[in-house]
């Protein structure tokens, strides 16, 4: 059974293109007529047995290098490299208002208040809805800077006007993050977002 | 002062002030509400005249026990850098700080000389030496760098594993004696434990990446608000005395034990030589940094590349993703 053996040589020194294009007729020329051991360079081993092993050289090169043997290439690690994640969040390009999905992109400047809510890594407003106990809903405010204390009245504030019910809220100062029984994310999502946040 | 106690120390009347630490300059912009104690002694004429480890207070005794936490008035008396400063801007922070922060500015010394000045001024990033002080965070990664690697040996023989005890020591009835089926059970003397600690236990757990992330934040920022951290431009030191050493660090007040951090494999041959035999002070590379250690050493002396190379890897948790495959395989921009 013969084994065929493809070596792929990329010409490093500079090749006069003329060259370059006797070489490639070369190759097609010894793929098309298929001649299995036209040039034979170290094809065999000293101790190689059995098999003959064939060398199709697809490309000759520069006459001093016709003892070159296998060159490694890096240049293709390119297609490897493009396919690699990566492991930032980008930053969303620049919108002037609201996008399509909704979403709101943050004031340029901070917003005049005593006290600032950050946005989550993904670039949307930290508020998230709990439900423990199976019938216990919470709403929760995290990333919060500044006097959380003020924000906790006008939160309050808000909720009275859009429920009409004064609803118990916690606030935790080690963590900075305010908890408000019920579901309120949207309202408190879309005021957030008004006020610049 | 809100309080002021008068105290009997070993003979010597003493008072005691009780302020907040808004009367001592801060540098972050979060005031830490903690009572700071200063300590001042009264009729200096009439104490007997003793040497003592502090500079500035001569009359005091050797072994006098003071709190840990006493505030010493030599530290405090160079205050932050102003806006309007002329040394130069050495560094100016390299990742975005957020519009509703400003850096913070911070002395850079040089261990050249024993008394030598600040040769400029360095910007921190807020959202590493200026986060909220987190003593539960800090608690958590303590007790987790301790018994993460905890594993005890402690081990006991339960009454099957007990050299004998198979046959039945007397018949059941008739010999007067309480009934027994072995001589290894756990009410016999030689018997064995019935519910002792089995075999060596591990107690290996891991706190969330995030969350020790943030412990070595709080940490560093703890460390600057209490003006433990000293930023230095590098670890070139003219001798490879450890004396000098000790003598710079008891000139400049940084503390009984100090924790030196640099970026590299490599460090200046004299600094290695000056703290191979100090116990109290230390030098690790950057990547060694760890709570524990920054908790043990009362002052932490960090370079420029180690500021760098902290903000860079500590800034990266805040815009990171969830890791898709683990991070120590290759991502495209891992920092």
């Amino acid at each position: 059974m013969r084994t065929e053996v493809i070596i792929y040589i990329r010409v490093e020194e500079i090749t006069p293109l003329h060259n370059m294009a006797a070489c490639f007729t070369l190759a097609s020329a010894v793929f098309r007529t298929a001649l299995p051991g036209v040039l034979r360079l170290h094809s065999r081993t000293p101790g190689a047995t059995g098999t003959t092993a064939g060398i199709r050289l697809f490309c000759v090169g520069a006459p001093e290098q016709k003892k070159a043997g296998i060159i490694e290439s890096t240049e293709e690690y390119k297609f490897v490299e493009r396919l690699i994640p990566p492991s930032r969040v980008p930053t969303p390009p620049k919108h002037a208002g609201p996008t399509p999905s909704g979403w709101i992109p943050p004031a340029d400047s901070p917003p005049p208040l005593p006290y600032m809510i950050r946005r989550s890594r993904m670039h949307n407003i930290p508020v998230y809805t709990d439900l423990t106990h199976g019938n216990r809903k919470m709403t929760l405010v995290r990333k919060v800077e500044g006097d959380i204390w003020a924000l906790e009245k006008d939160v309050k504030e808000y909720l009275m006007a859009v429920t009409g019910k004064d609803l118990p809220t916690q606030v935790n100062e080690v963590t900075m993050t305010l908890t408000v029984k019920g579901h309120f994310d949207k309202e408190l999502k879309e005021w957030l977002a008004t006020k610049g946040f | 002062y809100s309080q002021i106690n008068y105290f009997n120390v070993l003979g010597f009347k003493a008072e005691i002030y009780f302020g907040s630490l808004e009367e001592v300059q801060l540098h972050s912009c979060f005031v830490v509400p903690s009572p700071a104690v200063i300590f001042n002694v009264i009729n200096p004429a009439l104490s007997p005249q003793f040497s003592s480890s502090f500079s500035s207070v001569n009359n005091l005794p050797p072994n006098l026990l003071l709190p840990s936490n006493l505030v010493d008035p030599d530290r405090l008396k160079r205050p932050p850098p102003s806006a309007d400063c002329s040394l130069p801007l050495l560094r100016q922070c390299d990742a975005v700080v957020p519009a509703h922060l400003s850096p913070i500015h911070t002395w850079v010394e040089s261990l050249e000389d024993v008394d030598s000045e600040p040769s400029g001024v360095a910007e921190l990033h807020p959202d590493v030496f200026g986060v909220p002080p987190r003593l539960d965070i800090l608690y958590d990664v303590e007790k987790w760098q301790r018994n993460f690697k905890r594993i005890s040996h402690a081990h006991t023989k339960v009454r099957s594993e007990v050299r004998g005890g198979g046959r039945k020591p007397w018949k059941q009835k008739g010999s007067g004696r309480a009934r027994h089926g072995s001589i290894r059970s756990p009410l016999w003397r030689g018997g064995g434990v019935s519910h002792g600690p089995r075999g060596p236990t591990s107690y290996y757990y891991m706190l969330p990446m995030k969350v020790r992330v943030q412990g070595l934040k709080v940490a560093l920022s703890s460390k600057l608000t209490q003006e433990y951290l000293h930023i230095v431009d590098s670890l070139d030191i003219p001798t490879p005395d450890s004396q000098f050493l000790m003598d710079l660090i008891r000139q400049r007040h940084w503390g009984h034990s100090v924790l030196i951090v640099d970026v590299g494999e490599e460090f200046p041959e004299n600094i290695l030589q000056a703290t191979a035999n100090l116990k109290t002070v230390n030098i690790i590379p950057a990547i060694g940094l760890n709570v524990h250690s920054m908790l043990k050493h009362e002052s932490v002396v960090l370079t420029l590349q180690a500021v760098k190379f902290l903000e860079e890897k500590l800034l990266w948790h805040d815009e990171r993703f969830a890791p898709l495959y683990p991070f120590n395989l290759p991502y495209s921009d891992l920092p």
